[in-house]
């Protein structure tokens, strides 16, 4: 850690851990509501139990991009950041709109559509508080003197995530429209600009940890962002097959989402080409497992997956079921919290000054978690291919469909334990490392630091 | 191999054209649109309706054009899966109308709320969508009556509207209407009129258990039903 500021990181990722916690806790209970047990039904219906669990997923990645910003932002521009101040102002504002938002699902108080349930009014204090965001990094920005790709592709992210939320505020009395437009949220926000927040941490997390020549990476990095825009721009087509919309988007979608795995394919080549380019051994080996972690898995989550019922012919048949929840859940957890728990996991040391790498909790965590991800993945992909079958192709009403798949949801919930135990791992050594200190210690790994040469004196330290 | 400026350019670049590609493509869609959707059948009751979906969350259950959650069935065609006077006694109550499974909130809806989410669902169910959702192409039929056996027996007895509006989302008479019950051909021999008539009233208190629910009807509604029922032989 290079600048005192740096460590107002710290308070983000706390929540973040806080959030995650509880997104967990929603998530059985829908689990537990598909197989009928839905005891809870009066005090938190499934509407509300959805709308916590993905809203809860949304904040908490976004408090991480945040707590990942206000630390790499500082150090590409090589100064302060402008306002520690506003900083903590922006994160309780933030903490109090979520729990605003979330006690009000609680009591029927809605927005409404899908991933945009935050009620109206709250959208503009969202607005409010992402604007003081960008406006303190911002200045941290334009008032150094250095700007780096990595820095530069960062911002234009979170700029343009905030400016695609504007869309999303709007009413519409044509479902057609309301949904041609929220998508623009939605999709334009996980295949489009939040890739660039993804791709610039990577690319970050990468030049850190591997040592590899930053010019090498963020020539990749700009390549990668490119193709991510190529494909998913026009791939929000895939959005349009069945809302209303003209017929041309079937193929516009459908040829445009089939390129949309390339831009993760890159991704996971570029990561195990630098890794194995990596010119230094870095003695934080457990970032470096969720940083590999995350470019792969976001590979077959997002472009795997996302590619196995993206193509219309496909698609209609699986549009509005299981399978996609199957892709949503892999796509989330390896793109996006794979990347804010890779990053986590690399400041933790540098903010509090403790080398606790790779023990064993943390290891333990990264595997249970994946290996739990994993088998729910594929619990959701059976129930969803089995209603598929019996409620699209054979007519099946959807209620004895349900009850068809409950046992599936049996192996989601025993894989959900196993993810659970990983992620309570991962807290513990969050709690472990404790508070972030003050005082400023030798950088381990700035660039200019030692290759693999002088790697044993580092290590005998 | 590319520079790391010509890597900037392609990105800028490539950004740049796919967004103004998208951009045309969006203002054609709008211009589209509202044909597609016969937008001049969004009445203030449909709107008025969709309202009440938003305010609702309903898409925290339910699927509509597909989007949504998947706890709850899809209800873009519902109106016309169902019937307009099912989803009326079924949002009334919505769990009396499947005892023991799995459950909806109860709204408390209005009756002028429920017409408008009629309403709304009505007008949704009208757009063109691209084929979807897909007719089941191994759709099976209604098992435990015979189709070629059952229009000669009853092919004088005409069904009360009621029935043809509630009762056939859940039974078949002659293989059409749902699955869910049992096919109702030839229930006049298998039960007297008495019986039907109890069945009718409180179907909890002849079978308890039963996945019947306890349909409201006037007991004219009621007579005529049981009389249309015991001539089914």
């Amino acid at each position: 850690m290079k600048y005192t500021s740096q460590r107002v990181a710290y308070w983000f990722f706390a929540t973040c851990m806080l959030l995650f916690s509880l997104q967990i806790v929603y998530g059985f209970i829908m689990g537990f509501a598909h197989m009928g047990m839905d005891g809870l039904h009066d005090l938190i219906p499934f509407n509300a139990a959805r709308a916590t669990h993905t809203n809860l997923l949304v904040v908490w990645l976004l408090t991480g991009f945040m707590g990942a910003s206000y630390f790499i932002i500082p150090d590409e521009s090589g100064r302060e950041l402008y306002s520690t101040r506003l900083a903590y102002i922006q994160l309780i504002s933030l903490v109090l709109v979520g729990v605003t938002a979330i006690a009000g699902f609680h009591m029927n108080w809605w927005e409404g559509r899908k991933f945009l349930e935050i009620p109206r009014p709250l959208d503009y204090v969202v607005v409010a508080n992402v604007l003081l965001f960008l406006f303190n990094i911002g200045m941290t920005v334009l008032r150094s003197n250095k700007y780096t790709a990595t820095g530069i592709v960062l911002y234009v992210g979170l700029v343009s995530a905030a400016l695609l939320y504007l869309p999303g505020m709007i009413y519409f009395s044509n479902q057609t429209v309301d949904s041609y437009f929220r998508w623009w949220v939605v999709h334009l926000w996980v295949e489009g600009v939040w890739e660039l927040i993804m791709g610039s941490i990577l690319a970050y997390l990468l030049i850190k940890l591997t040592g590899v020549d930053r010019e090498v990476v963020e020539k990749w990095l700009y390549v990668i962002v490119g193709l991510t825009f190529l494909s998913g721009i026009l791939g929000t087509g895939h959005h349009y097959y069945f809302i209303g919309t003209p017929s041309y988007w079937l193929w516009i979608g459908g040829i445009f989402s089939a390129l949309e795995p390339l831009a993760f394919l890159g991704m996971a080549l570029f990561a195990i080409a630098m890794y194995r380019r990596s010119g230094r051994n870095h003695p934080n080996k457990v970032a470096l497992y969720w940083t590999m972690g995350c470019a792969i898995m976001s590979f077959v989550g997002a472009g795997f997956l996302g590619f196995a019922h993206t193509l219309p012919q496909v698609n209609i048949y699986t549009h509005g079921t299981l399978v996609t929840a199957m892709h949503g859940h892999l796509a989330f957890w390896g793109a996006y919290a794979m990347i804010v728990l890779a990053v986590i996991s690399y400041t933790m040391p540098l903010m509090t000054g403790r080398k606790l790498w790779n023990t064993m909790p943390a290891l333990l965590a990264f595997w249970l978690s994946n290996i739990g991800m994993l088998g729910m993945t594929a619990a959701f992909a059976v129930a969803g291919i089995t209603q598929v079958y019996l409620e699209r192709r054979l007519g099946m009403d959807f209620l004895a469909v349900q009850k068809e798949v409950e046992v599936h949801f049996l192996g989601l919930v025993l894989a959900a334990a196993l993810f659970t135990a990983g992620i309570v791992l991962y807290i513990y050594t969050f709690i472990k490392f404790g508070k972030p200190t003050a005082e400023l210690q030798e950088n381990i790994d700035t660039e200019d630091y030692p290759v693999r040469e002088s790697h044993a004196a580092l290590g005998g330290a | 191999m590319m520079s790391r400026s010509q890597a900037r350019m392609f990105f800028v670049g490539g950004t740049i054209l796919f967004s103004l590609v998208f951009l045309f493509l969006t203002v054609d869609t709008l211009i589209k649109v509202p044909d597609l959707t016969h937008a001049r059948n969004i009445t203030p009751a449909v709107d008025r309706g969709k309202q009440i979906w938003e305010s609702n969350n309903c898409m925290g259950c339910h699927t509509i054009l597909g989007e949504g959650a998947y706890y709850a069935p899809e209800l873009t065609k519902v109106v016309e899966r169902r019937s307009e006077q099912w989803l009326k006694v079924f949002l009334k109550d919505p769990q009396a109308m499947f005892p023991g499974e799995r459950k909806m909130v109860q709204y408390h809806f209005t009756d002028g709320q429920i017409s408008d989410l009629i309403a709304f669902l009505k007008w949704i169910g009208e757009t063109n969508l691209n084929g979807f959702p897909a007719k089941p192409v191994l759709k099976m039929t209604a098992t435990s009556a015979p189709a070629s056996a059952a229009p000669a027996s009853h092919s004088t007895v005409t069904a009360p509207a009621m029935f043809s509006q509630l009762c056939t989302a859940c039974h078949a008479v002659g293989g059409n209407g749902g699955n869910i019950g049992p096919a109702l051909d030839g229930i006049g021999t298998r039960r007297d009129t008495t019986w039907i008539d109890k069945w009718l009233i409180d179907p909890q208190a002849v079978k308890p258990g039963t996945a019947m629910p306890t349909l409201p009807m006037s007991n004219d509604e009621r007579a005529e039903l049981v009389k249309y029922l015991g001539e089914l032989k």
